[in-house]
């Protein structure tokens, strides 16, 4: 067990930021992205044992966390209490304004694509390897690569639209 | 008018800092567990505190007739059988961990929510009969020492008392602990319903 205990407090130190930035991305709350974080690492920590290094660990995080996230907001009770990523992130762009305006904006338009969508930008954002981004997302790296392209452009479009208002 | 990469700066230049660690986070799971299991052993505890209190009353005082020690028997009775309930689904919330075997956790979560709707229902009205019964024969000593005033008062407040925690309080609880049992399984069925597809 205290094996165990140590490999996972490894692989959280190692991750957890990332995942939390994922998180993040995703949703735009704060408090929401760490309730996505724990219920990940929760998983992590029960499946430790099935891992059999197919993959890389991080890969595989990723795939927990992406699962995680999409799952989340589908739980009618959940949309009925937070109202989606919309609000949320209308609530705190207040908060974000003289801290970081640029950073808020862009959370702003992360969450108005579409959820998977965001998830792969968030991944596309952190420099993930193609590959790992089509084994974590399970689509063909040449549609993703098409599907990247059209998201990047569409972030970006929305980006400067935002910004220039 | 920015380009993506310059929004990639941005994103990769937006340090995000993560307030929870490892340890506080299987803390953090473990503590909604534990939440529930303390509740029911403070419910637990409750309940032997009664049980304690009118065993002491019926050993230290001189009751004198019959109907008294009837009343007090079935009384402590009743209140053991609740404890003894209680105790047995306790022991189901209490004997597996959420983080160590999730599905044998959700499993008998499951089973605790319905032994406790089955406590609150058939089981709550033969409590509350038995109570009542235990009371009646109680209230024929004690309430012949008392004048008519006061005897009237000491029947109906007990009759509102027991009217009370059967209405109310007992719909009250019912709907509080539904709530709380149903978002913990919600919550832990989505996490297990993941596992198995990571």
């Amino acid at each position: 067990m205290e094996q165990k205990d140590k490999l996972f407090k490894e692989i959280f130190d190692s991750n957890s930021k990332k995942i939390f930035h994922l998180c993040y991305g995703y949703t735009g709350d704060t408090d929401a992205a760490n309730d996505l974080l724990q219920e990940t690492f929760l998983k992590v920590w029960q499946n430790l044992d099935k891992f059999r290094n197919k993959s890389l660990i991080s890969t595989w995080i990723y795939r927990i966390a992406v699962n995680t996230c999409l799952t989340y907001l589908r739980s009618e009770k959940r949309q009925a209490k937070d109202e989606l990523t919309d609000n949320i992130i209308e609530n705190k762009i207040e908060e974000f304004s003289e801290k970081n305006e640029q950073v808020a904006l862009l959370y702003k338009c992360i969450s108005k694509l579409e959820e998977n969508d965001r998830l792969i930008i968030t991944m596309v954002l952190d420099e993930l390897p193609y590959h790992e981004i089509a084994d974590i997302s399970g689509i063909s790296e040449g549609n993703l690569r098409v599907k990247i392209h059209r998201i990047k452009q569409k972030l970006t479009e929305l980006y400067n639209q935002y910004a220039s208002v | 008018m920015q380009a993506f990469d310059q929004i990639q700066e941005l994103w990769q230049k937006h340090d995000v800092e993560v307030k929870v660690s490892a340890d506080e986070m299987l803390q953090q799971v473990k503590k909604e567990v534990n939440g529930l299991k303390l509740k029911s052993a403070l419910n637990i505890l409750g309940m032997l505190a009664s049980f304690i209190a009118i065993a002491v009353l019926w050993v230290f005082f001189h009751f004198e007739s019959w109907t008294t020690h009837v009343g007090i028997s079935i009384t402590l009775l009743a209140i053991g059988v609740y404890i003894l309930i209680l105790y047995r689904d306790h022991r189901l919330i209490s004997k597996s961990d959420y983080t160590l075997h999730p599905n044998e956790y959700l499993s008998d979560l499951r089973v605790y929510q319905l032994n406790r709707y089955k406590l609150y229902n058939s089981l709550y009205w033969f409590y509350t009969v038995a109570l009542s019964l235990g009371l009646i024969f109680y209230f024929i000593e004690i309430l012949a020492h008392l004048s008519i005033t006061m005897t009237i008062v000491a029947v109906g407040f007990t009759f509102l008392w027991i009217l009370f925690c059967s209405t109310i309080l007992r719909n009250a609880v019912i709907k509080r602990e539904k709530e709380r049992i149903s978002l913990l399984i919600e919550k832990f069925e989505r996490i297990s319903a993941q596992i198995s597809m990571p």
